[in-house]
């Protein structure tokens, strides 16, 4: 049966006529092209339902209190334990990016490798619009919940935890590690020579302000009005900057606009071959 | 003269007709790559990023006015949640009406939100913070998305649709959503005083960290017991929901589709 599955696969792959030498198999399998993006949302989402059962274990019992002793091991492990995750994941993914990256700058690649390099590009996308949604909905959600009817006590609290040192961070890192994957993996739309595309520059401004404007929201409660107002326009900010993500439309038209590109190089080139027998019989 | 005028009217039925067979062919043309799987996953992925871009910029404009039902007043409530709510669905008709000619972003954002904003109710209010949903319960845009989107698609005109669309949008959604409400506008007896059930439920259920909203809910005319306050806010309503179509359509025009293919810097 599993024999079976594999030669169908097999069949599948090579059926299409993509097997080249940059891409083995067909690019728009999902085991291919797609993967990343199941990895990455299962793996937003699992650390989402983590954060979740964590505060709703000990938000009450431990983390009322910045001052207390419970805070420090519940909470403050958790926050340290957030950037150094984080920090990690970082240095690791975009160490791997540049050296991939580095090693295969100039070479050219077939159209399906292209092809499957920019379903990986939509993957990362995919994730960063996962990890953006946990950061401007689900936790600010909780965040309202629990200043409006507990506490708002100082920049560290149970949903400002996850919410702003784990998916704002996180949302950057992915804005900044797709780039760094299209500069190198997809030079045709992404490449040095091209300058500095204003999709990212949008995406990856908004989620670093995002980041910022944690600074500026803080320093307001902490000096403007202490009860929580979520319409107060220190808040405005958060917004305004949430907006900036629209580029992430960008990216993905610039992308489809590229896959009728190579679509068109690759039927030329089939034209083309189909066209060598016949001027030979000629 | 007359057979000069037919010739041109000729030629030009002809080259409608010769662009006609060009874009059906167009739309029959196999790919070898561009399948389905790119729209599943485009129009999947885009939920989220369009569920919180709508709902961060509706809770921190207007969140106030749609955590409680006490605080869905007929003064500032039709006006402010009109205002908030427009501006994500506006910028996704634009986009989707410039990608493909579908009236369909404003419905689409409404039910992205709609999703977004149960998730957060049911999880982070109800689940976490223990307040029952008929307190907490957020307004519904899809109502007012269909008719917006509606409007594009009679009109073909943003400026029509940002006339009149607007309107309706602020109409669309005190309407739609005052039909969950009514049951909590009605009078009560409570301390020797006439008040809403919403008002009950928000003596009832403490918000220890708000003492703000006390004195705003006095002044916010839920004791106005729905007078010509109610329509002045509407118009009203449409009015700022106006401003913020276009705060909208400059997201959509300048921010998703006029960065496509282009780049700060020449290196």
């Amino acid at each position: 049966m599993a024999q079976a599955q594999a030669v169908q696969k097999a069949q599948k792959g090579s059926g299409d006529g993509s097997m080249t030498s940059g891409s083995p198999v067909n690019p728009m399998d999902w085991s291919v092209g797609w993967h990343p993006l199941f990895w990455g949302c299962g793996l937003i989402m699992l650390a989402n339902v983590f954060f979740w059962y964590w505060n709703y274990a000990f938000m009450f019992t431990a983390g009322l209190n910045s001052a207390s002793p419970e805070f420090s091991m519940y909470y403050m492990t958790l926050f340290w334990g957030e950037l150094i995750v984080l920090g990690l994941f970082s240095g690791v993914w975009f160490g791997w990016l540049m050296r991939t990256g580095r090693a295969i700058q100039g070479q050219e690649c077939s159209p399906a490798e292209e092809v499957r390099r920019i379903a990986i590009l939509w993957s990362l996308i995919g994730a960063l619009s996962v990890s953006l949604y946990m950061g401007a909905s689900f936790w600010p959600n909780w965040d309202g919940s629990w200043h409006q009817t507990m506490v708002r006590d100082t920049a560290l609290t149970p949903t400002h935890i996850p919410m702003f040192y784990f998916f704002f961070p996180l949302s950057a890192i992915l804005a900044i590690g797709t780039y760094v994957y299209g500069r190198f993996h997809i030079p045709a739309l992404y490449g040095k020579d091209k300058g500095f595309p204003w999709s990212f520059f949008l995406l990856i401004s908004a989620c670093v302000l995002e980041c910022m404007g944690v600074a500026f929201n803080e320093w307001g409660h902490s000096l403007w009005i202490s009860e929580e107002i979520f319409s107060a326009p220190f808040h405005w900010p958060f917004v305004m900057y949430g907006w900036l993500a629209s580029g992430m439309f960008a990216v993905w038209g610039e992308t489809i606009l590229r896959l009728y590109e190579v679509e068109k190089i690759e039927e030329e080139a089939n034209s083309e071959a189909s066209l060598e027998p016949n001027m030979v019989a000629d | 003269m007359a057979e000069g005028t037919t010739t041109v009217t000729d030629l030009a039925d002809a080259a409608e007709r010769q662009k006609r067979l060009e874009l059906k062919e167009l739309l029959n043309k196999k790919y070898k790559w561009l399948d389905w799987k790119w729209d599943l996953v485009f129009w999947t992925t885009a939920i989220f990023v369009v569920a919180a871009a709508g709902d961060i910029t509706k809770q921190l404009f207007a969140g106030d006015w749609d955590f409680w039902t006490d605080w869905k007043d007929p003064q500032w409530w039709p006006v402010i949640t009109a205002f908030a709510t427009i501006i994500i669905p506006s910028a996704l008709q634009y986009i989707q009406w410039a990608a493909w000619r579908f009236p369909t972003g404003a419905t689409y954002a409404a039910c992205c939100m709609f999703m977004a904003a149960w998730v957060g109710r049911y999880f982070q209010w109800d689940l976490a913070a223990h307040y029952p949903m008929n307190f907490v319960w957020p307004v519904s845009l899809v109502c007012a998305g269909i008719l917006m989107d509606w409007t594009l698609m009679k009109t073909k005109s943003f400026i029509l649709t940002s006339l009149v669309g607007a309107h309706v949008w602020a109409f669309a959604v005190w309407a739609y959503n005052y039909v969950p409400l009514a049951a909590f506008l009605q009078p009560a007896h409570f301390m020797d005083h006439v008040i809403t059930v919403a008002d009950v439920q928000g003596i009832a259920y403490i918000r220890s960290q708000t003492p703000e909203y006390l004195r705003m809910i006095e002044r916010g005319a839920l004791r106005s017991f729905l007078g010509e306050t109610q329509y002045v806010s509407l118009v009203f309503g449409g009015t700022v929901a106006f401003f913020g179509y276009w705060v909208g359509q400059f997201i959509g025009r300048y921010l998703a589709v006029w960065p496509i293919r282009r780049y700060l810097k020449t290196l």
